[in-house]
Order: C-alpha cells, then sequence, then structure tokens
C-alpha cells in the first residue's frame, strides 16, 4: 500500500518519470521495431498515454513496469496495423537500422575479439528477428532490460508458465544462430 | 560418454533456473561450459550494443504545461463559464428574435386582412361610388320621375 502511494507520488512530477525512464522505453522500442524514428514516435505515444491514465495507476506494479506494459502494448498493436507494412519495409530498407553489430561500443579488445563479438552480437540481433512478436517482446525484456520472469508477466499479461516458454522458444533459436558463428 | 544438456536445459540454465544436478554437469563437461559461456557473453554483448543504441537517443522535453496543475483552475473556469453563457444566451437570443418576427408578421397579416375585408364589403367598388348617387335603388316609378325632375 506504502509502495502505491509513493508510486503514485511519483507520477506527479511526470517529467521526472520521463527523464528516468525514456531510455528504457525507447530501447524496448527500437528492438523491437528496428526503426529508430518508429522507435521515438512510439516512446512519445507510450508517455502520452501514461500521462493521460496516471490517475488510474493504482500501484500494483513499478511505473517502469507499467510502462513497459504499455510499450509492450504499443508494439503489438504496431506489428498488428498492417497499414504500416509497406512503409516499415520502406524505411527498413532507406534507413541502415538493421545491423546491432555497429551499435556494439568499442571496449579496447583487439581486432579478432572485436570482429568475434560483432559476430556474435549480429547473431543474436538476427535470430530475434526471427522470432514471433512475443517471443521477441519476452527476450527482449529478460535479457535487454533485466526484467525477471514476474515483472515480464505484467508487462504482456501473460501467465508466468507461457513467459518461461516463449524464452526458452527464444533461447534456442538463439543458440542455433550463435552456435553458428564459431 | 557424457550425455550433454539438452536445449530445454540449456534455457532453464540462461533463465537462472539452475539446479545442483546442471551446475555438477556444467561443472564437469567442458563442452557444455564453453557453450553456455559463449551464449552468455552473446547475450551480454548483446545487451550492450542494445542500451548503446538507446543512448544515442536524448529523451525529449516533457511539456505538459496545462495539466502540471490540477485539472481545476480559475482561469480555466472562467473561460468555461463564458462559454458556458455563450451558449446560453445564443439559442435565447435567436428564439426571441424568431418570436418578435413571427409578431411582426401576424400584424402585417392582420392589417392586411382588415384591409380585404373592408374591400370586400363595400357593394360598390370605390370607382362607381357617384353613380349610386345618381339611383336610388328602392324608389318607385313616380318617385324615380320626381327625382330626375328636381335635378
Amino acid at each position: 500500500m506504502a509502495a502505491a502511494i509513493t508510486s503514485s507520488r511519483e507520477l506527479d512530477d511526470f517529467e521526472a518519470v520521463v527523464r528516468l525512464h525514456w531510455l528504457k522505453v525507447f530501447r524496448f522500442a527500437l528492438a523491437s521495431l528496428r526503426d529508430r524514428h518508429a522507435a521515438e514516435t512510439l516512446a512519445q505515444d507510450c508517455f502520452f498515454r501514461a500521462y493521460k491514465a496516471r490517475n488510474g495507476f493504482r500501484g500494483e506494479a513499478s511505473i517502469g513496469t507499467w510502462l513497459m506494459q504499455i510499450a509492450v502494448n504499443l508494439v503489438r498493436d504496431h506489428a498488428r496495423d498492417r497499414r504500416l507494412q509497406f512503409w516499415k519495409r520502406a524505411r527498413l530498407t532507406a534507413v541502415d537500422m538493421n545491423t546491432a553489430a555497429r551499435w556494439l561500443p568499442d571496449a579496447g579488445a583487439s581486432p579478432e575479439a572485436a570482429a568475434s563479438m560483432k559476430e556474435q552480437v549480429q547473431a543474436v540481433w538476427d535470430a530475434a528477428g526471427s522470432l514471433s512478436e512475443r517471443q521477441r517482446t519476452v527476450f527482449l525484456l529478460r535479457f535487454v532490460e533485466d526484467m525477471d520472469l514476474l515483472e515480464i508477466a505484467a508487462a504482456t499479461g501473460l501467465k508466468e508458465g507461457t513467459v518461461k516458454a516463449h524464452l526458452a522458444r527464444a533461447l534456442q533459436a538463439v543458440r542455433e544462430r550463435v552456435k553458428g558463428t564459431k | 560418454m557424457i550425455e550433454h544438456l539438452s536445449a530445454e536445459q540449456i534455457s532453464q540454465w540462461m533463465m537462472g533456473e539452475r539446479t545442483p544436478q546442471l551446475e555438477e554437469h556444467v561443472a564437469e563437461c567442458p563442452e557444455c561450459r564453453s557453450e553456455l559461456e559463449q551464449l552468455e557473453t552473446a547475450l551480454v554483448q548483446f545487451r550492450s550494443a542494445v542500451r548503446a543504441a538507446g543512448h544515442s537517443a536524448s529523451p525529449p522535453v516533457w511539456r505538459a504545461t496545462a495539466s502540471h496543475g490540477p485539472w481545476f483552475s480559475w482561469p480555466r473556469l472562467v473561460l468555461a463559464a463564458a462559454a458556458l453563457l455563450i451558449l446560453v444566451a445564443l439559442p435565447l437570443t435567436w428564439r426571441a428574435r424568431v418570436q418578435e418576427r413571427a409578431a411582426e408578421a401576424a400584424l402585417a397579416d392582420s392589417q392586411l386582412l382588415e384591409r380585404v375585408d373592408s374591400a370586400v364589403s363595400q357593394a360598390v367598388p370605390e370607382p362607381m361610388e357617384p353613380l349610386v348617387n345618381l339611383v336610388t335603388w328602392n324608389a318607385s316609378p313616380a318617385e324615380k320621375n320626381q327625382k330626375v325632375q328636381r335635378q
């Protein structure tokens, strides 16, 4: 109860909420949609919806989980919106965003090690791209956002067992791709 | 021959569900350990890459000026009252104007009817009235002769 009140009060300073959670929502959208412009639009939409619905926030989950719940729904709507399919394809070909390896920070590794890392990152990125929308969502929430299974269940509206099943399938697909980089 | 971890067991391990049996096998099997390490490293690098990509975007400035405070505010109330007043006054003014026009039309109609009535009620049309003075309709032929002689 006390946590719920605290969370509700946190929403009073919505500017701070945006500052605190923007990156998390944006990068989830970016990894899901693979389009920077669409990810920015989705993240803005997510916070706008959260702002409008803030009075209905009961603090049953953390603000971060609540925001991810909205973002997950928006990603799902985006994937289902067939009217955008053409533009999604057109944008992917127009903007060179379909590679994750170039995002890898340079940690001073040897050229061989760096090349190997990039190859592995690209393998995971490709595998994530081949997953179903739900498997990808669960995978990204677990391995990019470090959310635990219960948080993922809350954000996706799935049961914990279903989350596990999706995650297991996603991991198998990723493992197959990563093994191919040896 | 050592039986290696199944795909399900590897997923279980990666999800953090590490039973003593799994840990024992990983400790004893270099192949499985190597595969798990490779997968873990790939996932960690992937997370770093996506997070790095996200960091290149800065959060937008949140401008919700109209709603930083509560929904109730005096300027907003005055505006709402003015809008309400206009909404109420406009139909009333319009209705009064319509009634006024209807009254004017009714008056004009009644005046026209009066004029028509008076015109219709005349026995002889106005242009023929001088002739009426020459004729007495109810007089006998003798009286008519006297009247003509007097004239």
